[in-house]
Order: structure tokens, then sequence, then C-alpha cells
């Protein structure tokens, strides 16, 4: 992937997401920048409850009903997408534009209606194709996907296929809308690491044949070592550091980011001490002042409780809140 | 799915056989009044033993029940004492099964068209004018005895919309007034299950991918969301049955319909047992009828129902 | 102060100028401790707490739960008064020496009186009492039962079986026709009442009950308690009890309005009470047979309204009360 000559596709700026929850307001998003370029594969990496999901669920306007953008923007194709208010104006980009692969495949599909069907359905609405063109179409995206005898299968229903099956399934409804970028939601977790790998590989074939943006959510840093061309790390709904793969790899800067990565056990040391974070991370719903990781940071400065730390670029391509 | 229905049938069979054994020995435990009618005063001991003992009662219980079954199976419902002193109980009550029947049907199918559209609604509607309207209808129907509201009904709205207040066979619009009463609590019931289902799956995963799909709201309802909440919504069709039955007891009577409802007042009232014996197990078969109907449905609409066993979701 | 400033706006990128302008100090390390790392996380919940607050939240449920407690305490409160009268005492007038029939409501009689001349505003609220006693013996005792053999039920596997397919078999009978038999069989009092709403009155409760036991049993957070050594009895009253106690309580709350509809059907039916005992069913049954003459109107019109507003009340309080105490509704 080359960055020296790439274009932006997707820039955020400022983004403040903030939820509703029975009267207590939570800020999920606290300012986030960044921009996504065009044909690169990025990891989104974060623990759980970092605001990962909901970040790029923004992107197509799948925030929950209590959820809103309270400021910032998201340029994409020279459109301001926070501003999107209806439904219409989130049907030109949802699928056709930015299409999204959930988590958990067997609850992600209708268990009532035949996976031919599903599929199916995204064609004729985004392809415009209809009847018998449609379902050959639907039989190819399968095949694509490594579906084995595509017209017997398609007729079938989602509890008749197997963990990694499934999730080829929804890969193939999202390529089948044909979108510019793919949001992949933790695509990997609900599966075996031998079905991980496949499915890994899948997703680069088609990152290479329909040329996609491919960004990876995920808290599992060995999938984002296989695929990502380029890291972000976030923590509490802030992005910490930014990076090429190698760069955050072997020179990271900011402290959560030597945690993370010291926190992951290495294969074939025996007797180990397993490393981990102290603390835990801070509540959403009170204004946080300062940087957000302070008070796990043994090396924090009095300024960190104050002020959030900017960015410092370490490199063309590597940024750090630190 | 052949099996499932083959064990459903079994068990409802099962019930019926218990419940009219079970009627029948409570029946026995009954005063003995009920038997004479206003002649109890009148007769001495000897000539009542000699009037139950003709009658079967005084026979041991298992030759009582035996038979009983026996003329069950001729179609003897056995014969009236009080109310028509002698007459067969099948021609009594004959005569009344088309009007049960009919208002019946009526009032279930009302329920049916207007609960089931109206859950609809307010699930789309969810938080606004329509949701909450119809969430305080549901909430007076449920809480309010129907007992108090089918006599408001009769006593207000017969004369704010000039329908008639009694039943008459022979005037159509005194029809309209009953079915509509008898069908506001199905209506209560759908509206409530029907929305709370949609409101269920409108959560699921499966609509989040739908819509991440690139699916409009009102594809989404219509394509995924409806079919799918129906399947737990058609196991309340019977019960919604089992709601018309007792709301016929009632209403029968409130507005005069010569129906089987209205027999099994009058029944009681004047204690004739075998008759409240024959209408008890005639509305109970309804019952077992219904939920055993509703539970092939449910069979039917869902294809992961394909053993014997269900989740015990009731 | 004013570079500090230009800083928190724009927090992009910063160059090395811009933090020489800020007092050094500021860059020394920061003191750290482990408990302070968990401290922003920490979150003050509890439960009751935050079941009786989202209640509160609830306007309607509070006005209304405000309105029961003061509907409650006066139909308790009323025989104290002052200027009561008795509720089955024939009133008749000293003048004329004929009782006081179907007199509208006056500065005498709040309520009127009834056919035969007896008060009806002492009437309503003995019969109030009445039928709140029965829903109230009828709840607990269904919730008593209930939870007892629930339990048993859910607990014996080699019960479960048999006591489902004999559930399954009662749950086919409409439950009108067992009212029905169950009154029949029996003399009308309030003793035979309260029995026959608890014959298979008991049976949804011990059904819920059992069922939430044997999810109990199979949860992992059970399992995992269980793994920890924790004894059945504290595993029952840690994890499980909390979520009865308000379902329970819910139940019982229901279980009036539902025991005074039933109350109602049957007394129609002509199985209620006698008409020595004042209750509300009996109120609206007398009152139906005069409720076509808009002169005696008032005697369905003020049973029935008491009744509602009892009825909704609790029903909507149930409801909400459940909505608060589910712990997914917590924030």
């Amino acid at each position: 992937m080359d960055y020296a000559h790439a274009e932006k596709i997707l820039s955020v700026s400022d983004l403040v997401i903030k939820f509703n929850l029975r009267g207590r307001v939570l800020t999920a998003i606290r300012g986030i920048s960044m921009d996504i370029y065009k044909g690169e594969s990025l990891a989104i990496v974060g623990e759980s409850g970092s605001g990962k999901s909901v970040f790029t669920k923004s992107f197509m306007g799948l925030l929950d009903s209590n959820g809103w953008i309270d400021n910032g923007s998201i340029m994409y194709g020279g459109v301001d997408l926070a501003k999107y208010t209806t439904e219409k104006q989130w049907l030109r980009v949802r699928g056709r534009e930015i299409a999204m692969v959930f988590q958990d495949p067997m609850t992600s599909l209708n268990p009532l209606k035949t996976i031919g069907r599903q599929i199916q359905e995204t064609v004729e609405l985004h392809q415009g194709l209809r009847g018998g063109a449609a379902r050959e179409k639907t039989h190819e995206i399968l095949r694509d996907v490594g579906i084995a005898e595509p017209e017997r299968r398609a007729k079938q229903y989602p509890h008749e296929f197997s963990g990694g099956m499934r999730q080829r399934v929804v890969i193939a409804i999202a390529v089948a809308c044909s979108p510019r970028i793919l949001i992949c939601d933790e695509p990997t977790t609900a599966l075996d690491v031998t079905i991980q790998a496949q499915i890994l590989q899948l997703l680069r074939n088609l990152q290479s044949k329909y040329g996609l943006t491919v960004v990876y959510i995920t808290h599992d840093l060995g999938v984002v070592a296989n695929v990502a061309d380029r890291i972000a790390v976030m923590y509490a709904g802030d992005i910490v550091e930014t990076g090429l793969c190698e760069e955050v790899f072997y020179n990271a800067q900011h402290p959560y980011t030597w945690a993370l990565l010291a926190s992951l056990p290495q294969l074939g040391v025996r007797g180990e001490e397993l490393n981990s974070i102290a603390g835990t991370p801070p509540s959403l719903f009170a204004d946080i002042k300062g940087d957000a990781f302070a008070p796990r940071n043994p090396r924090a400065l009095k300024i960190d409780y104050l002020l959030r730390p900017p960015f410092f670029e370490v490199s063309p391509t590597h940024r750090a809140r630190t | 799915m052949f099996l499932y229905v083959l064990k459903r049938l079994f068990q409802s069979l099962i019930t019926l056989f218990v419940i009219t054994t079970v009627v029948f020995l409570l029946l026995r435990l009954m005063p003995e009044e009920g038997y004479f009618g206003e002649n109890y005063d009148k007769l001495d001991e000897m000539q009542k033993e000699v009037i139950l003992t003709e009658m079967g009662l005084r026979d041991p219980l298992h030759v009582q029940l035996g038979k009983f079954y026996k003329n069950l199976f001729h179609g003897d419902l056995g014969r009236s004492i009080v109310f028509r002193p002698r007459v067969k109980i099948w021609r009594i009550i004959k005569p009344k099964v088309p009007y049960s029947l009919w208002f019946g049907v009526a009032s279930v199918t009302l329920s049916l068209l207007i609960g089931i559209p109206m859950g609809l609604f307010m699930a789309r509607c969810k938080g606004h004018w329509f949701d909450s309207l119809g969430s305080g209808y549901i909430v007076l129907i449920n809480s309010v005895p129907a007992a108090v509201y089918y006599l408001f009904i009769q006593l207000y709205l017969s004369s704010a919309l000039r329908l008639p207040m009694l039943f008459d066979a022979r005037n159509p619009a005194s029809w309209v007034l009953p079915a509509v009463s008898m069908s506001l609590s199905g209506i209560a019931y759908y509206a409530m299950w029907v929305r709370r289902y949609m409101v269920d799956e409108l959560n699921r995963d499966y609509v989040k991918l739908a819509r991440a799909k690139g699916l409009s709201s009102t594809q989404i309802m219509t394509r995924h969301v409806i079919r799918n909440a129906f399947v737990p919504v058609t196991q309340y069709i019977p019960m919604s049955f089992l709601l018309t039955i007792s709301g016929s007891i009632y209403v029968e009577s409130l507005f005069s319909i010569p129906g089987m409802g209205g027999l099994l007042v009058t029944a009681i009232q004047r204690q004739d047992n075998p008759l409240v014996q024959a209408l008890v197990l005639i509305f109970s078969s309804v019952g077992i009828l219904g939920l055993f109907l509703g539970d092939v449905l449910m069979a039917l609409f869902d294809p992961r129902i394909k053993l014997t066993r269900k989740a015990a979701s009731r | 102060m004013s570079s500090f400033d230009k800083l928190t706006t724009s927090m992009e990128s910063v160059t090395a100028e811009q933090l020489k302008d800020l007092d050094p100090a500021l860059f020394e390390f920061a003191p750290y401790s482990e408990n302070a790392s968990e401290s922003r996380g920490y979150s003050n919940y509890a439960y009751w707490r935050s079941t009786w607050r989202s209640f509160s939240h609830n306007r309607t449920a509070m006005t209304l739960l405000i309105g029961l407690i003061v509907l409650l305490c006066f139909t308790f409160v009323q025989p104290l008064l002052p200027a009561q009268k008795s509720p089955t005492q024939v009133y008749t007038n000293a003048q004329t020496g004929r009782q006081e029939r179907n007199h509208a409501p006056c500065a005498e009689f709040w309520f009127g009186t009834n056919t035969i001349g007896q008060d009806l505003w002492a009437r309503v609220w003995s019969g109030t009492r009445t039928s709140l006693l029965i829903g109230l013996a009828v709840g607990l005792w269904n919730a008593v039962l209930g939870i007892i053999v629930g339990a048993l039920w859910g607990y014996v596997r080699r019960l479960d079986g048999l006591l489902t397919e004999a559930y399954n078999v009662v749950r086919n009978i409409p439950n009108s026709i067992i009212l029905i038999l169950a009154s029949y069989i029996m003399r009308p009092s309030v003793g035979t009442m309260i029995a026959a709403m608890c014959v298979t009155g008991w049976l949804p409760m011990a059904r819920f009950v059992r069922n939430q036991i044997v999810i109990i049993r199979d949860r992992e957070y059970n399992l995992a308690s269980r793994c920890l050594g924790t004894p059945t009895e504290r595993l029952i009253r840690k994890n499980l009890l909390p979520y009865l106690v308000s379902v329970i309580m819910l139940r019982i709350a229901l279980a009036i309005p539902q025991a005074i509809g039933q109350e109602v059907f049957l007394t129609y039916i002509g199985l209620g009470l006698p008409v020595s005992i004042p209750s509300l069913g009996n109120l609206i049954n007398e009152g139906r047979i005069v409720m076509m003459s808009a002169s005696t109107r008032y005697q369905l019109l003020f049973p029935a309204l008491v009744l509602s507003a009892v009825t909704v009340s609790f029903y909507v309080m149930g409801n909400a009360f459940a909505d608060a105490a589910d712990p997914r509704n917590h924030v």
C-alpha cells in the first residue's frame, strides 16, 4: 500500500458522539479526527467499550436511536455524513458506498429465510438485477466467497451452515452491495482459530479483486498483524495512536499501546508472567479531564491530568497522543 | 412435523379425558338439591332415594363413570332435570349452538383484524401518540373487569350509536354491540403481544444487518420482521378462543343472546347439574381444540420446530 | 495562560515552541497509585436504589401510587370517621316511616341509597374493603403456594416430568370454567370465593418459579458460583431472590384487579357472595339491575368508578414496578 500517493476516501474531523441512557448522557466518542485512505486496510484496535463499533457505525447512520452526533464532521465524497438526518439520505450510503460485516454470523442472518433469498435481496437492491439474473449473480458471489455447490446451498437456512460458512455468507451479502468501503466488525472473534485464517484470506482476496478499502475492528492483535496496513489504537472513545503496522508494532509510543503489546502472551516462552494493565477504563458518563489513560499510566505527567495530550508526529505516517 | 402433530393430538385427547372425568367426579360432590328442583322439600327421604337410584346416582362411582362414557359415545349427554325436565340435553343445546358459534367466530375474527394491525402500528410508531393511545386502551381493557366495561358499553354506547341494547335475531343492527364487546379484550390481547414481539424482533441483529445492507425501514418491516414476529404470535390465537368462551358466558346473558353461554348461566342459577356438566364439557373441548390448533399453526410457520419437543416458552 | 488555551482548542498537532511556553513544572511525573486507577471506572450501583429511582421517574406510576395509597388509607379509615353509617342497616325516614329507597346523592347520603334503603357510601367502602381483602388473600396464597411448589418442581428433577404433564393438562381448561365449577360446588361465602380463586390460581406462579429455578441451575453465573463453593442457600438468597421478590410483588399487585374481576364475574352468574356481605361485585350487580333508568344510574356508577380506580392503579403500578425492577433497564 503506497501511502505517499494515497488518496483520502473518508475524513473524520473532531467527531463527538453521545448517547442518552435513561436520562444520563454518555460521551462515547470524544473528539476523533482521522482519515481513511483509498484502498488501504485499516485496523482499529482497542478493548471492549472503547468505542470502536460506535465510531464506524456512525459512518452509516447505524447508531442506536438514543445516540446522536454531537459535533464534528464525516466527509465522504464531498458530503458531510454527520449532517444526515433522514433515512433516505442514509440509504444512499448504506450498502452502496459503505457496507458492514458483523461479529456474530448466527444472529446476523434471518433464521427464517434461506440464505439465497438474503443474498439475492441485496443483489436485487444494489445491482439492479431481477429473477433469474439475480439468482445467477447470487451463485457467482457464493462461489467467490468459497462456498461449494452454490445452487444447492442457496436454498438452505442459516442453521444448516457451520460458523465459518455463515460468516462467508455475511461477507457475501456485504460484497454483493458492491461498496467502496467495507467495515468488518470483529469478523473472526466468534470463529475457531483455524477458520479465522481462512476468513482473513478471503477478505484479502476480495479486497484486491474488488478494489475495496477495508476497515477491521478488532481487539485481537494477531488479526491485525495479519491483515493491516495501518493501525489506529482507541482508548475510552479517543484515538491515542495511529501509524503503519510496523511502526506501531516495533516503535509504539503511547503507554497504552505498550501495555497492549506487552500483555500478549508469547508462545514458546515458559513460566512467563502474564502482564495486565492495572485499573479499569474510565466511566464515560463523566466529563474526562485531561488524558483518559493517565490514572493507569505509571509514567503520566502532571499535565496529563489537566489537558488532553495533542498528537505528536513520530513520522509522517505515525502519530501518538502522548 | 407429523410426529409432533400426532403427539399434540394425543396430549389433547388425554387432557379431554382427564377433564371429563374430573368434572364428572366434581359434580358428584354437588349439593343434592340440584337433582330435585322445586320438589326437594316436598319429597321425603324414601322418594328421594328412589329417584336418585333411578338416575344411577347411587351406583358405585366407577360404574357411573362407565355408564357416562358409554352414553357419551352414543351422543347422549343425559337429560336436564330442572331447566326443562326430562328433555334430552342435546336437544336443548342444539339450537343455541349456531348463535354461540357465530358470535365466537365473529369476535375472534374482529380481534384478529383489528388487533394485529393495531399492534403493528404501535410498534412502528413506538413512543408516538398512536402507541400511547393504544397502550392506554390496553391498560384499561386489562385492568377494568370485563363485567364493568360491558355494562358501560351497553349503557352508553348503545344510546350514543343508536344501537339496540338487547339482542334480537330479526334485527341485524343488534348483532353489532355484542360482537364488538366480545372482541375488545381480544383486540387488546393481540395488540399487546404483536407489539411486544415486533419490538423484540426490531432489536435483533439480523435487522441491524438488513439496515446495513441498505434496506429501508418499511422494507425491513414487511419482508423480515412481520413474518418473524408472527411465529410466536400464532400461539396466542387459540388463547383468544379461550377468552372468547369466558366472554361469551357474560355477554350472552347481558345482551340476552340465546346461546350456550347464557344457557350455562341459567343452568347454574337453576342448579341443573347434568346441564352444567354437559356445557362445561363442551366449553372445555373447544378450549382444548383451540390450543391444539394453535400449536399446530406454530409448528407450521417455524421451520425450526421439526422434533416433537418444543421449548417450553409458555 | 493564553498559550494554554490555544493548545486546548486546537489539539491536532503541536510544535515544540508552543510547549516551551508552558510551565515546566507540569512536565514532571505525576504520582501514580493503582487504587486511583480504579476510581474513575467505579460506579455506585445498588439494585433497589436503582429500581426506586427508575420507578420514581415514571410520573404516571408515581401519581397513581400516591392516589392508591390515599384511596387505600381512606378505605380502611373510613369507618372510624365521624358521621359514617352502617353499610347493612336499612334506613327509614323518621317522618314517613318508609324506607329511604333510591335516594339520589344528597347531604345525608353522600352516594345516595340503594333499592332497599341502605347507604351506598358506606356500602361502597365496605365492599372495597371486602374485595381488597379477597384479592390480597388470593394473591398471597397463590404466591406462597406457587413458590413452594415451583421451587420443588424446579429443584427435584424427578418431579419435573410428572408435574409438567399435569400442568399441561390443567392449562387447557378455561379458567372461568374452573371458577364456575369450584363456586358451584361450595356454598357461597368469602372463604369459598377465596378458595375458588386459589384452586388453580397458584399454577402460573409455580410454573414461573419452576422456570426460574431451572434457568438458575444452569446459568453460567450460577455454575461459576457453585464452582467457587457458594452454598445453595446463599445462591438462592443472593442470585435468585432479588429477582423473584420483585416479580412476586408484581404478581400480587396484578392479582388484586384480577381477583376483583373474577369476583364480579362470579357474582353476576349468581355464584358470588351472599347479599348480606357487601362487595364490589355485589354492588355492581345491584347497580346493573337498576341501571336502565337515569335516576338510579348512580348506583352503578359509584361502585364502578371506585372499582376502576383501584384496578387501574394496581395494574399500572404493578407493570411500572416490573419495568423498574428489571436490571436491564438500569443504567
